[in-house]
């Protein structure tokens, strides 16, 4: 009798492994088996001469003007703009599931912008913002495209928090400002730094607003991101550059993604 | 009083958020004056229109579906299964959905290459199924299962396939639309892919053709915008229940 329940077990988990197959083989030649190629190009000098150069197409990427600068924004946009996002987030967060009103229909106004395609709203963009010529608009548009996201994931945090945790501050007197600054919040700092995380990760995704709306290879200066680097050197194919820079920014997001997540494992423990 | 300027303030923030979805439609009708001109000279003078609309559809139906086949099964064996490194695989997935797409562009490029898939339809969809995010989030809200169902249902049948599909889908329902909707959503959005896989201009999606836009005759961007809201928008307001349900992460 066990012996043959344990036989059964055993092929059911085989199943289970056989059932991840499909999704690991795609993910192994689209991109892991690829991306050892990158990191291959990114340390040879060139097509034709494939001796080893080291980190000089490192160093030629590092010491590039342009470099800089879309290292400079992207680091900008993560310090400028995702606090704002988050705190922007919270408060309507706050407001939807505290407050005392309509608040579905209300929601979905929040939250639509999330699914807009880029493309079909840029026009408008272009329109609103045509007299001014800094960084603002595509900070906007990056604000108004992502707090949806982290509507959900915040209003799902506060409308689980038990409501008898409150009762105790209302008894002293503790106004709404007070308990939610005091309670609600730390109550769910995990779901707020997961929030500003994954705000972090779309900062580094922001290209394809800031291509739509500016319609250029070349933006100004102050709209130059790390992407828009990248997807210049794509379009030339020159490969050792584009490889030293792909790996560039799979560290710089690396470091910042394991960083992030181990804060957050360090919190809840 | 102070209380009812809260609530006009917020709900007028509400509306800010729509508003420029609601001035799209009202430009796509005005051209000097109010008019139907737009979307005459888009509906009718702008044939390649319809072609790379119906080439959005196709692309993000197709790798809506096709990605749900390969990442449930995936998430499954990732919950379910007792094997070492599980756990490695599974932060492999996170890494991957949380990489800006320009780290990952390069290596699909260099893949699709060596199999002679640039410049094909294939060559758009492929990379797209197998990417993490489906993986990820399906996988976050599966680890809340009822496994008690599960066992009993195994005790019936030995095919995975069916326990999949009769025990684990209706299960997971909400979560399953809410991936359906963001996948579909950002495969109508995508645009690096097909302005760097693709060089035919019959091939091309939508996001490539309001880039180009202005080079077509006539004040077509606006009615094209509204065009492009449509399927989306329609898709979340008819799901929006499912959307924030469905996603734990």
């Amino acid at each position: 009798m066990n012996k043959k329940r344990k036989k059964i077990r055993l092929s059911w988990n085989k199943k289970c492994c056989i059932c991840m197959f499909p999704a690991i083989i795609g993910t192994l030649v689209f991109s892991l088996i690829p991306f050892i190629r990158v990191v291959y190009y990114s340390g040879i000098k060139n097509q034709f001469d494939t001796s080893f150069a080291l980190f000089s197409n490192y160093e030629r990427v590092w010491k590039n003007e342009y470099f800089r600068i879309a290292f400079k924004n992207s680091v900008q946009l993560i310090l400028i703009c995702v606090p704002i996002l988050v705190v922007i987030a919270i408060l309507i967060s706050l407001i939807l599931v505290f407050g005392k009103m309509q608040k579905r229909r209300i929601q979905i106004a929040f939250i639509l912008p999330m699914v807009i395609p880029t493309a079909g709203i840029a026009v408008i963009w272009r329109q609103f913002f045509s007299e001014i010529d800094n960084i603002i608009p595509v900070y906007l548009l990056f604000i108004w495209k992502n707090v949806g996201i982290c509507i959900i994931l915040l209003t799902a945090a506060f409308a689980s928090i038990q409501k008898d945790v409150y009762e105790a501050a209302y008894l002293e007197g503790a106004n709404s400002v007070r308990r939610h600054i005091y309670m609600t919040l730390p109550i769910s700092a995990p779901t707020i730094f997961f929030t500003t995380l994954l705000s972090i990760v779309n900062s580094f995704r922001i290209f394809k607003e800031s291509y739509l709306y500016y319609g250029t290879n070349y933006p100004p200066d102050y709209g130059y991101t790390l992407q828009y680097y990248m997807n210049n050197h794509f379009l030339k194919l020159n490969y050792q550059n584009l490889s030293a820079s792909a790996v560039f920014s799979t560290l710089f997001a690396g470091i910042v993604i394991a960083a992030g997540m181990s804060f957050i494992r360090r919190f809840q423990n | 009083m102070k209380k009812y300027l809260l609530k006009f303030l917020f709900l007028m923030s509400a509306l800010l958020f729509i508003l420029p979805i609601l001035s799209t439609i009202g430009m796509s009708f005005w051209q000097e004056k109010l008019s139907l001109q737009p979307w005459i000279d888009l509906l009718l003078d702008t044939p390649v229109f319809y072609k790379m609309f119906w080439n959005s559809m196709f692309y993000a139906s197709v790798i809506t579906i096709l990605e749900l086949c390969v990442a449930t099964p995936c998430a499954f064996g990732l919950v379910t299964s007792k094997i070492r490194g599980k756990k490695i695989i599974f932060m492999i997935y996170l890494i991957l959905m949380m990489m800006p797409l320009q780290v990952t562009l390069l290596p699909n490029y260099i893949g699709l290459r060596e199999m002679g898939l640039l410049n094909t339809r294939a060559g758009i969809i492929f990379p797209m199924i197998f990417s993490a995010f489906g993986i990820v989030v399906l996988h976050q809200y599966m680890l809340n299962l009822d496994e008690a169902q599960i066992e009993a249902a195994r005790l019936e049948t030995d095919s995975v396939i069916k326990i999949l599909m009769y025990v684990v889908a209706p299960q997971m329902k909400a979560c399953i639309i809410a991936t359906s909707v963001f996948l579909f959503a950002e495969c109508f959005n995508m645009l690096e892919q097909p302005m760097l896989f693709l060089k035919e201009e019959r091939l091309q999606n939508l996001t490539v053709f309001m880039m180009n836009a202005s080079g077509y005759e006539g004040n077509v961007l606006f009615p094209a915008s509204v065009i492009f809201l449509i399927p989306v928008s329609i898709l979340y307001l008819y799901f929006n229940d499912a959307l924030e349900k469905g996603i734990k992460l």
